[in-house]
């Protein structure tokens, strides 16, 4: 019969395994909470484009500004991708021979499209609308944070219906003129006093919603 | 059963109140609903668990992070293509020779939806069920997507090849041998391609046809006239509309716009309620029909008997006054033998009603005669609206372009099987499906040593041993073209999209075909269609490319369409038809079988679309097949019960068909619908084994009715899919006696004769009593919202149709489930379209209701309640909102839903083929891949809605994609023109800027959509009306969608009316009415 008893020196391992397992669902709901996150998961995602494309040389050095290449953000529910002529606009007669720029030269003769790799990604029963945003002075950096200062664009915001709420709760710091839409440098914090701010939003009858049916359909 | 005056009844089992349907109504899903794995398919479905884990392994282990998506913007943006922005263009689909004027909606490229083109003169009457379902068409997986040889897969260029050879040779010979089988094509483009040809081979043989022909009305015409002529009805303008087995409302290509005209004479909208008039509605037909239930009085007689209909009603208007020779042939049937016993007492009192309304309306009432009835019927009636003066006032004659085509046809048969045709090309249809029996045209085909077949699938012509050549045609939404509509305008059929066929393997349409035999150039379609238009517009130069442009822009070309054809009535013709005619007409009565026009499937071209076969029949509420409807007498006399299958004999052919008794058939009496029952090769999986055909008892002779038919029971039974019994609110508790149920059916609907109206403009406010508004909840408080949404429901205006149902699941991604799970009651529609039967007797009842039910969207929702994890919840503008990503699926809120309008996902149906047969195993291996079985469906799918997947509940969502989408562009107009600056404290939407799908496909406008804040919306108007109600407001749902009771005008007495069942004591304002 002793053969199925444990030996006496496992007697010792027992306040180990108590603390384990003691310690285990603590860690597990510590995992949930922080590790499956979408602040952990989510930002700071980078993917690899096929053309290395830098929105800190463009944007930031140059001064372009955000619409002209994402033409669409003030009409409509998607802030598009440019098609590769907008980029030959200019590559024609600058860089015109560059090897970072083959994939777009190729893709401008050929007529194939460009496949640029999704950076924002939002849950499919999820719908948002740029032009409701950008209409009604919330600016890009908000979202997207400092894309001038970008070598290869990153996720900046989480994305999580949480942190939306946290805006749609509680707009007043992040609501500018609409002049100031896409000067990712300008900060309304700084720039505007709270009062400044509060007329911004009854100017724009600034009212965000909570409703289910205002994201999800 | 007396002891209740006014009964409603949904079926004959509700009626008698069966075991089977106590038990239906017992449960919210039916028995085995929620568990039905026998213990075999336990087995099964652990070891597919088990694959379905070990790929989730693999999949796992190639997981990253993040599955990476591609964003894939155009090379070169073209201009006015925006992403994800829809894009409307004008086009016109031609359904069986009419062209249907379409505004049809492409999202990034793929066409997604059609609504009616309200431009288009003929367009903006909403847009039928059948038309809509087109666009699921273009994806369907079942298309024909090769070109093929013998039955094997060959390729365009192989075709072309072989096609130049056979021209040489038939050149040589002036076109002899060759023949050319078209289905209806009303364009000029096509007319002038077969112009091209008779020049080209003069003695090739040409002819038109498809099996539903509108032969009988061309003939029957063309004995009235001089020539043959197509009626243009105004019903809109007739006080007094008799039908003679013309099912207008719904049994037409054009009935969306019959709907629309019929529905101006049913306003009930009368600044002075006391002064009400509304049109009357006689119907006579042989079976149950639309239009039968929206008539105000209604006979049901045999099919072979409406002659003799005609022929009393000629007699009593006194058709043919002037014509002595005529009125003896009248009076010859219509004091006939047969005629004493067409009509029992009820139906003297009708007839006789209708020919004193006839009489008193003269220039103010229409008669028209069904597609079905024989020609001499309508020759009749040309007499009949001859003699009420109705030309140039109710109806106009115009030219009938489209021959009369079954003796062409026939003839072309005996020419096939003498061997005289060397060459056929099918343009479209499918005839060795379609053709009659008698004609052997499988048979004939073996004579012929080509056969080229164009078609959309590779059907049963297609995949003959004797086709010679199969070549994948384009779509509508595919290819350049044009048609006519019903009244002549001309319009440009203008493609969307490419032929989603692949390079050489065909995608032509019939008139590129044309061209190759031509071997004429151009020989794409566009400069077909252009070179057309130059001819016939006289333009060149940029004024055609300005012209050219604005037809494209509006959908149809000004000022194209006929002209009244001024008519002499030749009354000596018809006396002579008719005397012809004597002995069939009034033939002794026997048995028969009425081949009936299904407008799901058409002749079965349209029978592999899941929509149409998932829709339930306006009047059966039977999905997914077809049956031989009967009178209730007749199948007592015969002991057939429902399900029984039973075989029908005419002329030595049989056919087997599954019965269903009908309350409101005539006896002697079946129908049977046509399209069905297709089986085989050829066949597409969702068509296949669907319902019984009906073709193979269907001959030359007798198309539309075969008389002297046999019916015996084979002993076997069938079991039917249908949703008569689905949804029903009563009945809950199998203790409550029936007169319990019956009592409260009458608040459910709502109707009053228009006298009583004029009494009681507001009589439906009282037919229940709301005690008090005590709440057993806190209600949701929706003080201080922009916005009140609601709808309004004109019962009055409602015909059944379905066209909001079929909008509905293309607007919103609704999936069809297939005939297994319909049986389950499981089938996942938002909207459900109730119809009752009214009055004590099963077999007669004297009238009938009809009442789409959606989502209440109940200010005080019983849903909301029970949700464990509020996943139903309410909005600030008063929607009962569906959140799909919280839903857990205890399906508690579709309990506690006094309507039952949610639906319960209890598969991932969109990405599993619909069902026949019962057994969840028989899922393709795909369906637990996680790519799905076939992408081309979903290209269908609307981005602005999310595609459900399994556990989930859903329903009704009012459209909110359109709401939001309205809402988002008048504020951000608002916003830019300066905001608050502007002087508007806030943004505002103007009423009729947002329609809901349901809303704009319905033909007669009997649904409203708007803002209850805007008081002056037409939706608040509706609220404000007398006949609004809610449904159930006895449960303080405080419903946001409210219906208007319908007003008939019945001339002849019924049992009992549901105003006048509430007494007239009452005092108004005594009770605590609805106040909306």
């Amino acid at each position: 019969m002793s053969r199925f008893l444990f030996p006496r020196w496992t007697n010792a391992l027992l306040p180990f395994v108590l603390i384990a397992g003691a310690i285990t669902p603590l860690y597990a709901a510590f995992f949930v909470a922080y590790g499956l996150s979408p602040k952990t998961l989510d930002v700071g995602y980078q993917p690899v484009q096929p053309v290395p494309y830098s929105h800190a040389r463009h944007v930031g050095k140059l001064g372009l500004d955000c619409r002209y290449c994402h033409t669409t953000v003030d009409r409509t529910a998607f802030a598009a991708v440019p098609p590769t002529q907008t980029c030959m606009n200019c590559h024609t007669q600058i860089q015109r021979d560059s090897p970072k720029l083959e994939k777009i030269r190729q893709s401008y003769e050929s007529g194939m499209p460009m496949e640029w790799v999704k950076v924002h990604k939002l849950p499919d029963f999820a719908y948002f609308n740029h032009s409701a945003h950008v209409n009604r002075g919330v600016g890009c950096v908000e979202c997207h944070g400092r894309v001038d200062q970008m070598e290869v664009v990153y996720r900046f915001a989480p994305l999580s219906m949480g942190w939306c709420l946290e805006c749609h709760r509680e707009p007043l710091d992040r609501v500018r003129p609409i002049s100031q839409i896409t000067n990712l440098a300008w900060d309304q914090k700084t720039e505007l006093t709270p009062e400044e701010r509060d007329s911004l939003i009854k100017l724009y009858h600034i009212n965000p919603s909570e409703n289910c049916s205002t994201c999800h359909r | 059963m007396s002891s209740v005056k006014n009964r409603y009844w949904r079926s004959v089992e509700d009626l008698t109140s069966s075991s089977e349907f106590r038990d239906w109504m017992h449960r919210e899903f039916p028995d085995g609903a929620s568990e039905h794995l026998t213990e075999n398919e336990r087995r099964n479905f652990l070891k597919v668990m088990g694959a379905s884990f070990a790929l989730a392994g693999l999949g796992l282990a190639g997981c990253r992070r993040w599955p990476e998506t591609k964003v894939v913007p155009a090379a070169s943006q073209p201009v006015n293509r925006i992403p994800g922005e829809p894009v409307y263009y004008s086009t016109v689909w031609e359904f069986s020779g009419f062209a249907q004027p379409l505004l049809a909606k492409s999202y990034d490229g793929r066409p997604i939806k059609v609504e009616t083109n309200p431009s288009h003169p003929w367009g903006g009457a909403g847009v039928s069920a059948v038309t809509q379902t087109q666009v699921l068409g273009l994806y369907d997986p079942d298309r024909s997507r090769t070109v093929l040889a013998r039955n094997t897969h060959s390729s365009y260029p192989a075709f072309s090849e072989f096609f130049n050879n056979k021209r040489a040779a038939l050149r040589a010979q002036g076109g002899k041998g060759l023949a050319i089988l078209t289905d209806f094509r009303s364009g000029p483009t096509y007319a002038d391609m077969i112009a091209r040809v008779k020049v080209a081979f003069p003695q090739a043989t040409i002819v038109a046809w498809e099996p539903l022909a509108r032969d009988n009305a061309i003939l029957g015409t063309a004995m009235a006239f001089d020539s043959p002529r197509r009626v243009l009805p105004a019903y809109d303008k007739a006080r007094v509309i008799v039908s003679i087995g013309d099912d207008f409302l719904y049994g037409s290509p054009d009935a969306a716009r019959w709907a629309r005209q019929w529905s101006v004479g049913r306003a009930v909208d009368s600044v002075d309620p006391t002064k009400q008039q509304i049109a009357r509605l006689y119907v006579i037909e042989n079976g149950l029909t639309p239009t039968g239930m929206s008539a105000d009085d209604r006979l049901a007689v045999r099919q072979s008997d409406l002659g003799i209909v005609a022929a009393l009603i000629a007699q009593g208007v006194s058709a043919g006054a002037d014509s002595p020779a005529l009125q003896t042939s009248i009076a010859a049937i219509a004091n006939s033998l047969a005629a004493q016993s067409v009509l029992d007492g009820r139906g003297k009192e009708v007839i006789d009603a209708l020919i004193a309304d006839l009489k008193s309306h003269h220039g103010t009432s229409l008669v028209t005669a069904g597609v079905s009835a024989s020609k001499t019927t309508h020759a009749m009636v040309a007499a009949i609206n001859h003699a009420l003066a109705s030309e140039g006032a109710t109806l106009t004659y115009l030219a009938e372009p489209i021959e009369a085509s079954s003796a062409g046809f026939a003839a072309l048969c005996t020419a096939m099987q003498a061997g005289s045709i060397d060459t056929l090309m099918i343009l479209g249809g499918n005839p060795v499906y379609t053709a009659p029996a008698d004609c052997g045209f499988a048979n004939a085909l073996t004579k012929v040593s080509t056969v080229i077949h164009l078609g959309i699938y590779a059907d049963e012509t297609a995949v003959n041993a004797s086709c010679s050549w199969h070549i994948p045609e384009a779509h509508y939404l595919e290819a350049w073209g044009d048609a006519r509509s019903f009244e002549g305008t001309l319009a440009i059929q203008q493609p969307l999209i490419l032929p989603m066929i692949p390079e050489g393997q065909g995608g032509r349409s019939a008139i590129e075909l044309l061209a190759e035999l031509l071997a004429s150039d151009p020989v794409d379609g566009y400069s077909i269609v252009r070179r057309t238009h130059v001819g016939l517009s006289g333009l060149t130069g940029p004024l055609f490319e300005s012209g050219w442009r604005s037809w494209l822009d509006q959908g149809y070309i000004p000022a194209t369409n006929w002209k009244a054809m001024p008519t002499t009535f030749n009354a000596a013709s018809v006396a002579a038809a008719l005397q012809a005619d004597q002995a069939v007409l009034t033939a002794p009565s026997s048995l028969e079988l009425v081949f009936l026009r299904d407008m799901k499937v058409w002749d079965g071209c349209f029978s592999n679309l899941a929509w149409m076969q998932e829709l339930p029949d306006p009047v059966t509420k039977i999905t997914w097949d077809n049956a031989a409807l009967m009178s209730l007498q007749l199948a007592q006399t015969l002991g057939i019960k429902r399900g029984d299958m039973v075989k029908i004999s005419s002329e030595g052919r049989t056919v087997e068909a599954a019965a269903w008794p009908l309350p409101g058939y005539s006896d002697a009496s079946i129908g049977l619908s046509l399209g069905y029952g297709r089986t085989g090769p050829g066949v597409g999986a969702t068509a296949r084994d669907a319902g019984f055909n009906a073709y193979t008892i269907r001959t030359t002779a007798h198309p539309d009715v075969a008389t002297g038919v046999s019916m015996t029971r084979t002993g076997a039974t069938y079991a039917i899919a249908h949703t008569q019994d689905h949804g029903a609110s009563d009945a809950l508790d199998p203790k409550v006696p029936l007169e319990g149920i019956q009592e409260r059916l009458p608040t459910l609907i709502r109707e009053a004769s228009v006298q009583e109206y004029r009494k009681h403009p507001d009589f439906a406010r009282h037919v229940t009593h709301v005690a008090s508004r005590l709440s057993l909840w806190n209600e949701t408080n929706l003080d201080g919202a922009q916005f009140r949404w609601a709808m309004s429901v004109d019962l009055g205006k409602c015909t059944g149709c379905s066209a909001c149902v079929t909008a509905c699941q293309a607007e919103n991604n609704i999936p069809v489930v297939g005939k297994d799970q319909v049986l389950r009651g499981r089938e996942m529609h938002w909207i459900r379209v109730d119809r009752y039967f009214r009055g004590s007797d099963a077999a007669k009842p004297e009238s009938f209701a009809i009442q789409p039910v959606t989502c209440m969207h109940c200010e005080n929702a019983p849903c909301e309640q029970v949700c464990p994890v509020a996943a139903t919840v309410h909005d600030a503008d008063g929607l009962n909102t569906m959140v799909y990503n919280r839903c857990i699926g205890t399906r508690y809120c579709s309990n506690n839903c006094p309507y039952k309008v949610r639906r319960f996902n209890f598969f991932d149906y969109q990405r599993r083929e619909p069902q026949r047969e019962e057994g969840l195993m028989k899922v393709k291996p795909e369906y637990y891949v996680e790519e799905g079985p076939d992408v081309w469906l979903r290209m269908q799918f609307n981005p602005e809605v999310t595609v459900r997947m399994r556990g989930v509940m859903e329903k009704c969502t009012f459209c909110t994609q359109r709401i939001q989408a309205a809402k988002i562009k008048y504020k951000n107009a608002w916003a830019k023109a300066g905001g608050i600056d502007t002087g508007s404290s806030n943004f505002s939407i103007p009423d009729g800027s947002i329609e809901t799908a349901c809303q704009q496909a319905c033909p007669t406008g009997a649904i409203i959509f708007g803002d209850l804040n805007v008081t002056d919306s037409r939706v608040a108007k509706a609220h404000r009306s007398g006949r609004s109600y809610q449904m159930l407001e006895e449960l303080n749902t405080k419903t946001r969608v409210q219906y208007l009771a319908r007003v008939n005008n019945p001339a002849t007495a019924r049992e009992s009316s549901g105003g006048a069942a509430h007494p007239d004591s009452h005092g108004h304002a005594a009770h605590g009415h609805a106040e909306g």
